[in-house]
């Protein structure tokens, strides 16, 4: 239940809710506009996400100027995808360049997407990554987790996320010590084996 | 709705400002809405915004009661984002009235709104940046009592901002007084009790506040420790708070407050709050696996626990190992921990002397406390001194460590380069302290002009330091070669000797007669200085005698006087001042045990067969009444413990007076 309410399947949630009998009013009051946002963020619709953050909670972004900073980054990869070199460029120095010259890290990161307009075709470049879904999903993962800790709530990633880290973790400690324990030996289906 | 453009440029903004000046409510909004969406997350546009001079619109839509309550929330919110940007941003804010209206505001707008909300987070970003406005909030009960209601009722945000700016604009007894009196301390209380831990961001700004409106404050204390939050007392819920599980953060806040409210005199030291509480919950974040700068206030927080209690002292040397702990921060990088750990050993080390070896073994501790002296940060050459000062305080260490480490150096350097009052008096009564062992390093401290500086602090306005002045060249005369004595008397000079005969601090007094006592011992010293200083000396010393002062001061110079007396050509001084001989006769016979003590030291010196010229003396001692005083002496009850003196004193003279 907290792995679906956190990471924004509505749907789903209120029907496990339903199924599962359960009390809990698990379902916070932020959740429509978190699932907004993120698929605002995904179809790279950036300026949009922003104004939906900002109206939710004006000091977010104020407050984690390396968060604002991966936004306006996505936005620069959207404009590098499409093509308009000329409009990237003069973006990059409106606005990143600001966070890059107070931050190393975001100054490495934004060197890294400029460093896409050399590559006649970006796809094809070492820094490829970054044109991938996977990147802006993370950066809508990031946002999601700083949404719910401005909520002060307690978990900003699925407890299900740090309970298969655990397990994985445990299991390779006690692996390493050679002991006998019932191993999970499939994490999808959950099948533990008793030891020989 | 606008176009959602990708990013303003400089002159396309100019378009949407125009319309934050409409007349038409729904294009204000449009407008407040674009720029807060372009201000929001750049420090960049807040300037430029900022110097296109529309604050005054921003605060000015914000104030107005008669507007549109969502065009209020928008201009609000804009400052609020203007006010998390730099410092510049921040004064040109304040600059322009920004703090004052958002005062105003929180006068009259209903409590739980999200106007208010925004503007408490508005005014707490202000706070936030130093020096904080604080004038802009005057100590009215009226406001006060606002205040405190939403830190009762708010919104959560609300309360956390509310309690975060009063923490941070109660400054002295005046704020704290009016906070207690306006319920501030019940509505912190509310703020830390939960079932389970209360989260960080609501209880560090309740404990903050707490602490600030404790710190010396006896009254506020007491009110404190009775005030309760459904059925617990705040002692109560502190003491939840400085548990093992708790946050760090956390536990060194509610540490913070039971210390406060220990040294404001409300808890005493042996309550199982302080000891089993605060005390441990401390030591414990000073060690090695906490961040520094955890350490760093903990160090400091304990440092001021236990200052000025020798048992906390104890307590805390044998904590969870403390010593190495401090050992450790001393260490880091930053100046915080530095001053924090030095801080910490000198509260350690103030009293007790074991605890003052176990600190001086602790691993090449006096390097870094000669390299902390040589620190660029003045605080950290401040705490180091405090260091030095404690355990400037073992007479064992004097002969050995300091010795060897020649800390007399850093200390002279930093007493010559124009230090501030604090570091002075501390440093001067280390100076006293190492000037009492007989030493190699007094000479070379001459050399650094350790005299002329000891002379120039007896001239001070503050008692503190004359007396640490004077009782420094004190010990340095005790034992001293002559040189050494007559750079004394030379840079003094008598004149300002007789001023400090009159100082208005008996202690001073008392240090000046002591001073002049060293001098005169030894033969050769006493001759050579009466020799040059006769009128002088015998002057002060009939100042005193015949001054309204304390008996332990006339003592004083009734046993110059002996040691006068000693001197093989000085006695004669003594012999020819006719006046002086009265008072010796009249201290002979008075009611003090003391100077009845002294003046048979006197007369005992000046009576001895031994030396040259004694029948002569004796005879005309004699003749003034001086035999006849002490053989009263010899019969008085009271005087019984002298009687072995008095014999020898009366032995001296011939048969046949």
């Amino acid at each position: 239940m907290n792995y679906l309410v956190t990471e924004g399947f509505k749907e789903a949630a209120i029907k496990f809710q339903q199924e599962a009998g359960l009390q809990e009013p698990a379902l916070c009051s932020s959740l429509d506009e978190r699932i907004m946002i993120r698929e605002a963020v995904q179809s790279g619709r950036i300026p949009e996400a922003i104004a939906m953050v900002n109206a939710l909670h004006p000091e977010l972004l104020d407050n984690d100027r390396y968060l604002y900073f991966h936004l306006q980054q996505l936005q620069l990869l959207e404009l590098i995808r499409a093509g308009r070199a000329e409009e990237a460029l003069s973006f990059a120095s409106a606005t990143l360049a600001e966070a890059g010259a107070s931050d190393r890290a975001a100054l490495a990161e934004l060197e890294r997407s400029l460093a896409l307009l050399a590559f006649p075709d970006p796809h094809a470049s070492p820094f490829a990554d970054l044109l991938l879904p996977a990147h802006s999903q993370k950066i809508a993962s990031e946002l999601n987790a700083a949404i719910l800790k401005m909520e002060n709530q307690e978990y900003t990633n699925p407890k299900l996320c740090s309970l298969l880290r655990m397990i994985l973790w445990s299991q390779s400690e006690l692996d390493k010590h050679n002991v006998k324990y019932p191993k999970m030996t499939d994490l999808a289906n959950a099948t533990i084996e008793q030891p020989k | 709705m606008q176009q959602l453009t990708i990013f303003m440029d400089i002159e396309s903004s100019r378009s949407y400002i125009d319309e934050l000046y409409s007349s038409e409510a729904a294009k204000t909004q449009e407008a407040l809405v674009t720029l807060k969406n372009s201000v929001i997350g750049s420090n960049r546009q807040k300037s430029s915004v900022i110097q296109q001079g529309i604050v005054p619109r921003l605060l000015q839509l914000m104030s107005d009661e008669e507007i549109d309550p969502n065009i209020r929330l928008e201009a609000t919110i804009t400052i609020g984002s203007l006010a998390k940007g730099t410092a510049e941003n921040v004064n040109s804010l304040v600059e322009q009235g920004a703090a004052l209206a958002l005062v105003e505001l929180l006068r009259t707008v209903p409590i739980g709104t999200k106007l208010i909300e925004a503007a408490l987070c508005a005014l707490r970003s202000i706070f936030l940046h130093p020096p904080a406005p604080i004038t802009t909030l005057p100590a009215d009960m009226m406001l006060l009592s606002r205040l405190t209601q939403i830190a009762r009722e708010g919104t959560p945000t609300a309360r956390a901002c509310v309690v975060r700016i009063l923490s941070i604009w109660c400054g002295g007894p005046l704020e704290q007084e009016a906070l207690c009196a306006a319920g501030a301390c019940g509505a912190a209380a509310a703020l830390l009790s939960s079932r389970s831990t209360p989260p960080p961001a609501r209880a560090l700004p309740a404990l903050d506040l707490l602490a600030a409106m404790c710190f010396e404050n006896a009254s506020v204390s007491h009110t404190a420790m009775n005030t309760k939050h459904g059925e617990k007392t705040i002692p109560e819920l502190l003491t939840f708070l400085v548990s093992r599980d708790k946050p760090l953060p956390v536990a060194l806040g509610a540490a913070r407050c039971l210390t406060f409210i220990h040294r404001a005199g409300a808890l005493p030291s042996d309550d199982n709050r302080v000891v089993f509480g605060a005390l441990p919950c401390l030591a414990r974040l000073c060690t090695k696996d906490m961040p520094e700068d955890i350490r760093a206030t903990a160090a400091e927080t304990l440092a001021y626990l236990a200052e000025v209690d020798t048992s906390l002292q104890r307590l805390a040397a044998i904590s969870n190992h403390l010593m190495s702990s401090l050992a450790e921060i001393v260490n880091c990088p930053s100046a915080a921990a530095k001053q924090g750990a030095f801080k910490c050993f000198a509260s350690l080390g103030a009293n007790d002397e074991d605890i003052r070896k176990r600190i001086i073994e602790t691993h090449g501790l006096m390097v870094h406390v000669v390299n902390g002296m040589n620190n660029p940060e003045p605080t950290v050459r401040l705490a180091a001194v405090r260091c030095l000062h404690s355990l400037s305080r073992s007479v064992q260490q004097l002969r050995t460590t300091f010795q060897d480490h020649a800390v007399w150096r850093p200390l002279m350097q930093l007493l010559n380069d124009s230090p501030g009052n604090e570091l002075l008096t501390v440093g001067s009564s280390t100076l006293c302290n190492l000037l009492l062992e007989f030493s190699p390093a007094k000479e070379p401290m001459l050399d650094q002009g350790a005299v002329e500086m000891l002379c120039n602090l007896t001239k001070r306005p503050e008692a503190a330091l004359r007396l640490n002045g004077i009782w420094a060249l004190m010990n340095m005369a005790f034992q001293a070669e002559q040189k050494v004595k007559q750079r004394i008397l030379c840079c003094l000079g008598t004149e300002q000797m007789f001023r400090l005969l009159g100082d208005s601090d008996t202690r001073v007094i008392m240090k000046t007669l002591g001073l002049l006592r060293n001098l005169l011992s030894t033969r050769q010293h006493i001759d050579a200085i009466m020799g040059e200083y006769s009128s002088q000396v015998m002057q002060a010393v009939i100042v005193v005698l015949e001054g309204s002062y304390p008996a332990e001061v006339k003592e004083q110079a009734l046993c110059i006087l002996g040691n006068i007396g000693d001197g093989e050509k000085a006695k004669d001084l003594i012999m020819a001042n006719e006046d002086v001989l009265r008072k010796l006769v009249d201290y002979l016979a008075h009611p003090e045990s003391k100077l009845q003590e002294a003046a048979l030291f006197v007369a005992g010196n000046l009576v001895w067969r031994g030396e040259a010229g004694a029948a002569a003396r004796q005879a005309r001692l004699a003749d003034l009444g001086v035999l006849r005083a002490l053989k009263l002496l010899y019969a008085r009850h009271d005087a019984k413990h002298l009687h072995d003196k008095v014999t020898t004193a009366l032995a001296q003279f011939n048969e046949f007076t």
